[in-house]
């Protein structure tokens, strides 16, 4: 048999098997429980598919079993969170990141004649060694007295008072700028001294050409930029956040979510994966405690409690919507789909969910990057050997993974409670979904999540209206994992190895 | 080992030590590959010959000893930078990337943006297959597509020196003479340091060769004079490969 017909064959297989159970559970609920369900299920598929989706293509590419992805799933919604309900904790600390962050890319700028620098192999090593030393002193200077948990226990409050008609009513002061200016300009040069100590003075075995310093520093000057401004605005920009429309709010706080899990994971690969790609084993230790350490901050930061995050106005108006075009111009918190009443939110999570597969497929598919992607699943050595910096390809891949999961956390806000272990369920979910769907494949993560999604919402269903235990919907999902190892052992959209 | 060249070498192999894990695989290798002419590293299977080409590159970095290309010491640096010096690589076992199309797998070999585009007319007059082949994904391809498909790669962007690892293995005679032929168009406009099995496509490629044997390299010199000297050829690399005059013996013997 040769592989046209044997795709040709299991596509219709496929297909046919679909259609039997999707019939064969139309006519077992009837049409509105079907329906009701079936929307369920693609709800919490979605949910599942952002958080296997960054899992898988990290597993894929570089090998690592990411523990800590459930984490970022937690900490997208809580910056989400924090910005749509009182972004004093998140404008108070941007300046002092923006400014670190203008510091470390000045590196690049300055990289080419460092490592030209003719210094004996003693100075080699001792000079970055000074250089972070002085850098985490200059950290804790510019962090003393800085009153982080008073940040942060603003939007708390926020939530234990209503302030629906006062949106201003429970933001709290910051320092005085005068107070305030010293903290980004210790950042700046911490920055700056990280950016020096990563150049390696002196290293003859660094790499890179001293054309084009100029445009190395435009990026620097823009941060600059943004960050004298964001010190500037530090309390207005909190407040008009605040009294912007809590649509463009909802917008604003899931590029913020987003942005923040790219960046977090770009530095969480840099700084503490990197150095362990020589033995995976470690890197999985890592991440599981990593995950802990990122809980407990949760937990000192805003408490052990779990907040409910106001859904924004476009969900939030009651009553039920007959059709799409009202539901978007009054804003209800449900729609009738067929009969069905179905929260507007839920629908929301379903196009995001299916905006972000089709936003991969097409990075995969079209884009250069994905290109280099694909081909570094199969045999990273030999990309680079092409002269593709594979490193850099990593990061980016961790970053977008991570960036994935929070915005699944900040798209399951408004609809889950926000605590410190809201992602653990979706991180074990992710696990199953990404064995199979089958490791590194982003249609299988896709494919695994809306049946993992299905299955969890149907068995809920039917545990119901046969009263059987609940429990059976958990175990589902590994029940329909045992089945597909045991007929493709690779997931179903894996390769053999 | 008295010959003098009149081109300079474009890369100098000196002296180097590459341990993989724990494991000293190259145990002092040299190697000098003058500017425009083949120079073939022969050796038994294990030898090192490949580590040479993966240490190079900065695969496999060597720990000790130096590698210099185009006057450059390379020997430390990151491998994506040493490959943008203008270094290609065709790995052995074909190393294509299955998951992508021909096309891609020649795309993604771009340094510069249109560098396929320059050269596409060069590649598909040295492997007219491949332009039939465009669309069909890697994992499609036969044994001989696939390394016509490894060695085209490395044509795409502009590239002073070719690292050319057992291009004839496991292909069929007819392929061996064609993939022959394009090795040697190729030399006519770049370096390249060859390895090979097969001594008689290596013999009749080569100018210069080095001889490695268990981790080090043990003699280098002239091909035209190796191939008469029996004794060497046995000595390292087994009886079973036959010299060009073995087999014109035995040819005669049976007519």
């Amino acid at each position: 048999m040769n592989s046209k017909t044997k795709k040709a064959l299991t596509i219709s297989i496929t297909f046919l098997v679909v259609a039997v159970a999707t019939f064969g559970l139309y006519k077992s609920a009837g049409q509105q429980a079907f329906i009701r369900t079936a929307l369920s299920g693609l709800t919490l598929g979605s949910l599942f598919f952002m958080v296997a989706a960054g899992l898988t293509l990290i597993f894929g590419l570089m090998d690592v079993l990411n523990f800590a992805h459930g984490a970022m799933f937690m900490l997208g919604a809580y910056m989400g969170w924090q910005l749509y309900t009182n972004p004093t904790f998140i404008f108070g600390m941007l300046p002092a990141l923006l400014a670190f962050a203008t510091g470390v890319m000045v590196g690049p700028a300055i990289k080419p004649y460092l490592i030209r620098w003719e210094i004996s192999e003693k100075w080699q090593k001792a000079l970055p060694r000074l250089a972070y030393a002085l850098a985490i002193v200059l950290f804790v200077l510019s962090f003393l007295k800085f009153d982080i948990m008073e940040l942060a226990k603003t939007a708390m409050v926020a939530v234990t008072t209503t302030t629906v008609s006062n949106p201003l009513a429970e933001i709290s002061p910051q320092e005085p700028l005068s107070l305030f200016w010293f903290r980004p300009v210790l950042l700046l040069l911490v920055g700056l001294l990280v950016a020096f100590a990563v150049s390696k003075p002196g290293d003859k075995n660094e790499f890179a050409p001293l054309d084009k310093p100029l445009q190395k520093l435009i990026f620097p000057a823009v941060l600059l930029v943004l960050t004298i401004i964001f010190t500037l605005v530090r309390e207005s920009a909190a407040e008009a956040i605040l009294l912007m429309n809590g649509n463009w709010r909802f917008v604003i706080a899931i590029i913020i979510a987003v942005a923040f899990g790219f960046l977090f994971g770009a530095v969480t690969e840099i700084t503490l994966i990197r150095p362990l790609y020589v033995r995976t084993f470690f890197i999985v230790l890592m991440t599981l405690g990593l995950s802990f350490v990122i809980r407990e901050l949760v937990q000192l930061l805003w408490d052990p409690l779990a907040y409910q995050m106001v859904r924004p106005p476009l969900f939030a108006q009651p009553g039920k919507a007959a059709n799409l075009m009202e539901w978007l111009r009054n804003g209800n918190t449900t729609i009738d789909i067929y009969g069905v009443t179905f929260p507007t939110y839920r629908l929301f999570v379903i196009f995001l969910g299916i905006v972000m597969f089709i936003f991969v497929t097409l990075l995969m598919t079209k884009t250069r990057l994905g290109m280099i992607i694909r081909a570094g699943v199969q045999d990273p050595q030999m990309v680079e050997a092409l002269g593709i910096n594979v490193k850099r390809v990593f990061t980016f891949v961790f970053a977008m993974g991570i960036a994935l999961a929070a915005l699944g956390g900040i798209g399951a806000g408004p609809f889950l409670p926000i605590q410190p272990l809201m992602g653990d369920q979706y991180q074990m979910q992710g696990f199953i979904t990404v064995v199979i769907g089958g490791m590194g494949s982003y249609v299988g993560a896709f494919v695994g999540a809306m049946i993992l999604g299905m299955a969890r919402a149907f068995g809920d269903y039917f545990a119901l209206k046969f009263s059987l235990s609940p429990a059976i919907a958990e175990a589902s999902t590994v029940i329909i994992m045992v089945i597909v190892l045991l007929a493709r052992p690779q997931g179903l959209f894996g390769k053999k190895e | 080992m008295s010959d003098h060249n009149s081109q300079p070498d474009l890369l100098v192999v000196d002296n180097i030590h590459t341990y993989i894990g724990q494991f000293h695989i190259l145990e002092g290798v040299s190697v000098r590959v003058p500017k425009g002419s083949i120079t073939v590293m022969l050796g038994r299977n294990g030898a090192g010959k490949t580590t040479t080409l993966k240490s190079i590159l900065g695969l496999t970095p060597p720990r000790e000893g130096k590698v210099i290309f185009d006057g450059m010491e390379i020997q430390g640096k990151q491998a994506f930078n040493i490959a943008n010096l203008g270094i290609g690589y065709v790995p052995e076992h074909r190393a294509i990337f299955r998951a992508l199309s021909v096309m891609e797998n020649l795309k993604l070999a771009e340094r510069k943006k249109g560098d396929f585009e320059r050269h596409s007319d060069f590649i598909f007059n040295l492997f007219p297959d491949l332009k039939r082949l465009y669309k069909l994904p890697g994992n499609h391809l036969s044994g001989g597509q696939q390394q016509m498909l490894a060695v085209a790669r490395a044509l795409v962007p502009d590239n002073k020196l070719l690292l050319i690892d057992e291009p004839s293995e496991g292909l069929a005679p007819i392929l061996i003479q064609q993939m022959m032929e394009a090795i040697r168009v190729l030399s006519e406009t770049t370096t390249i340091l060859l390895v090979e099995q097969n001594f008689i496509m290596a013999s009749q490629l080569a100018k210069r060769y080095t001889i490695i044997d268990d981790g080090k390299s043990v003699h280098e010199g002239m091909m035209e004079i190796l191939v008469n000297d029996t004794e060497l050829i046995h000595h390292y690399l087994g009886a079973s490969i036959k010299t060009r005059k073995e087999l014109e013996m035995e040819h005669e013997f049976q007519d």
